[in-house]
């Protein structure tokens, strides 16, 4: 049952955040801090939700709580971890040994996303994991399918946006 | 410091576009300000935006339409027809006017593949249309993904050479109102606007900031899901739809605070991704909207 608790907690503790957020927000003239309140509001009242899905759902099943490690990412090491995860903007890849590694240009076409298979794209040389990314739902972007190299539709999109690629977990090299 | 009362006045986006109409049809009732007329044209596409409208609410669409503007021609809303409706759109060139567009231009064969009517006993093409009004009216609505950027109509392989509203005006200025289709309010709220206080201010792709400034994945009911990594496997899943293939992530509308049918739902809150269909490149860019075969939870790769 501790991990009822521990919902209850979190739950808890999300509503007194909310309270102080309303009240903050009464109180608050500048506009870019109530913009980032408000952000802030929308994911607590989302994680509310979230939490109270959980509990329906174990009020419902009735069954042996499951631990909450088995609900975070299966990317995830830290077996250990009894709390919720703190909320991250998007579930990246650990960064792995492999990031040294080369490809060939039929060796990325594996990576496709495809029956379980990790999506990795190719630019400027270095081949990245988007697996979670976001913008690569299904294994695809606008049209373009993962596994491989996107070196010309990045500079003709997002010329000079390198940031977008810094988020990416490296996995290695484009021979 | 000024007194706070909270909350001021109701702030969900309903509240904010039947504000902005009814202020509009106030203002005019009060003679405040003067009613515009209103060309809506329908070209290349399914009639979809303006069926949508019909579900535009506080009080009825046709009601807000009615005060807001007076319409001089819609195909589908006024009761000439024939070479009468067509009259009337002519009769409209020399007045000042708003237009809004819907459906795609059709290029093929001088744009015979989307006729809309007959003038002077010619066929009158939904090309000659939007060039014809289209330079001459105070401002441009172009509205659902079609009018947008090609849409529907556009898409692979193409068969009519169906282009965006923008490409036959390459010089004018419009307010695009992308979604398949359009949501009532986006329209009437955007008109409003315009009726109130002239064009409002959008993004880098014409889009209007009050409805089309936040991501899909910002707003999403299931966002808790996808940054805990939890994913849907199946169509009926309550949990983050993103491996399935759901374009939340690159969506720039407010559907999850919004809602569609008079507010009540919206697609992921009925268990299926989102399809993109608001966004530039639906729906080629968006396919494809459902996949089973993609990244499960990645293991040890």
């Amino acid at each position: 049952m501790q991990n009822i608790e521990l919902l209850r907690l979190q739950m808890n503790n999300l509503v007194t955040q909310a309270r102080q957020d309303i009240y903050t927000l009464s109180t608050q003239d500048d506009s870019s801090v109530k913009q980032q309140l408000l952000q802030r509001l929308w994911d607590t009242q989302s994680s509310i939700h979230f939490i109270s899905e959980l509990l329906a759902n174990q009020a419902i099943s009735n069954l042996y709580v499951t631990p909450l490690q088995q609900l975070t990412p299966v990317n995830s090491r830290n077996t250990n971890q009894l709390q919720i995860p703190p909320i991250t903007p998007s579930p990246t890849l650990p960064s792995q040994q492999a990031n040294q590694r080369t490809f060939t240009i039929e060796e990325l076409a594996n990576y496709d996303g495809k029956n379980g298979r990790a999506a990795y794209i190719a630019v400027d040389g270095i081949v990245y994991d988007v697996t979670n990314n976001r913008a690569w739902a299904a294994a695809s972007h606008f049209g373009l399918t993962a596994g491989k190299d996107y070196t010309g539709e990045f500079a003709s999109c997002h010329a000079g946006q390198q940031s977008i690629l810094a988020t990416l977990p490296v996995v290695g090299r484009l021979n | 410091m000024k007194p706070h009362i909270l909350p001021p006045e109701p702030m969900t986006n309903e509240a904010i576009t039947s504000r902005l109409t009814n202020t509009v049809i106030d203002n005019i009732n009060k003679g405040l300000i003067k009613k515009k007329n209103l060309v809506y044209l329908e070209l290349n596409g399914c009639s979809g935006n303006i069926i949508s409208l019909l579900n535009g609410q506080n009080p009825d669409f046709e009601y807000t339409l009615n005060s807001m503007v007076n319409i001089r021609y819609c195909n589908s809303l006024m009761a000439s027809e024939g070479e009468q409706a067509i009259e009337k759109l002519m009769n409209t060139l020399d007045e000042d006017y708003i237009l809004a567009v819907e459906g795609a231009v059709a290029l093929r064969n001088n744009g015979l593949y989307n006729v809309i009517g007959s003038w002077q006993g010619k066929p009158l093409t939904g090309l000659q249309a939007a060039t014809m009004f289209g330079e001459k009216a105070s401002h441009i609505l172009a509205v659902g993904a079609c009018a947008t950027h090609g849409g529907v109509s556009a898409a692979k392989p193409n068969p009519s050479q169906s282009v965006g509203l923008q490409k036959v005006l390459p010089q004018k200025k419009m307010i695009k109102l992308p979604g398949c289709p359009v949501h009532p309010d986006w329209f009437l709220g955007t008109l409003a606007h315009l009726l109130l206080y002239g064009e409002p201010e959008t993004d880098n792709m014409d889009r209007p900031l009050m409805f089309y400034s936040s991501l899909i994945h910002d707003r999403c009911p299931r966002r808790p899901f996808f940054d805990r990594g939890i994913f849907a496997e199946k169509l009926g899943d309550k949990t983050c739809l993103f491996k399935l293939g759901c374009r939340g992530p690159v969506t720039r509308v407010d559907c999850p605070t919004r809602q569609w049918n008079g507010h009540v739902n919206w697609p992921i809150g009925d268990d299926t991704p989102c399809i993109g269909c608001a966004q530039f490149g639906f729906p080629d860019a968006m396919a494809p909207f459902i996949s089973y075969d993609t990244t499960k939870v990645v293991k040890n790769e």
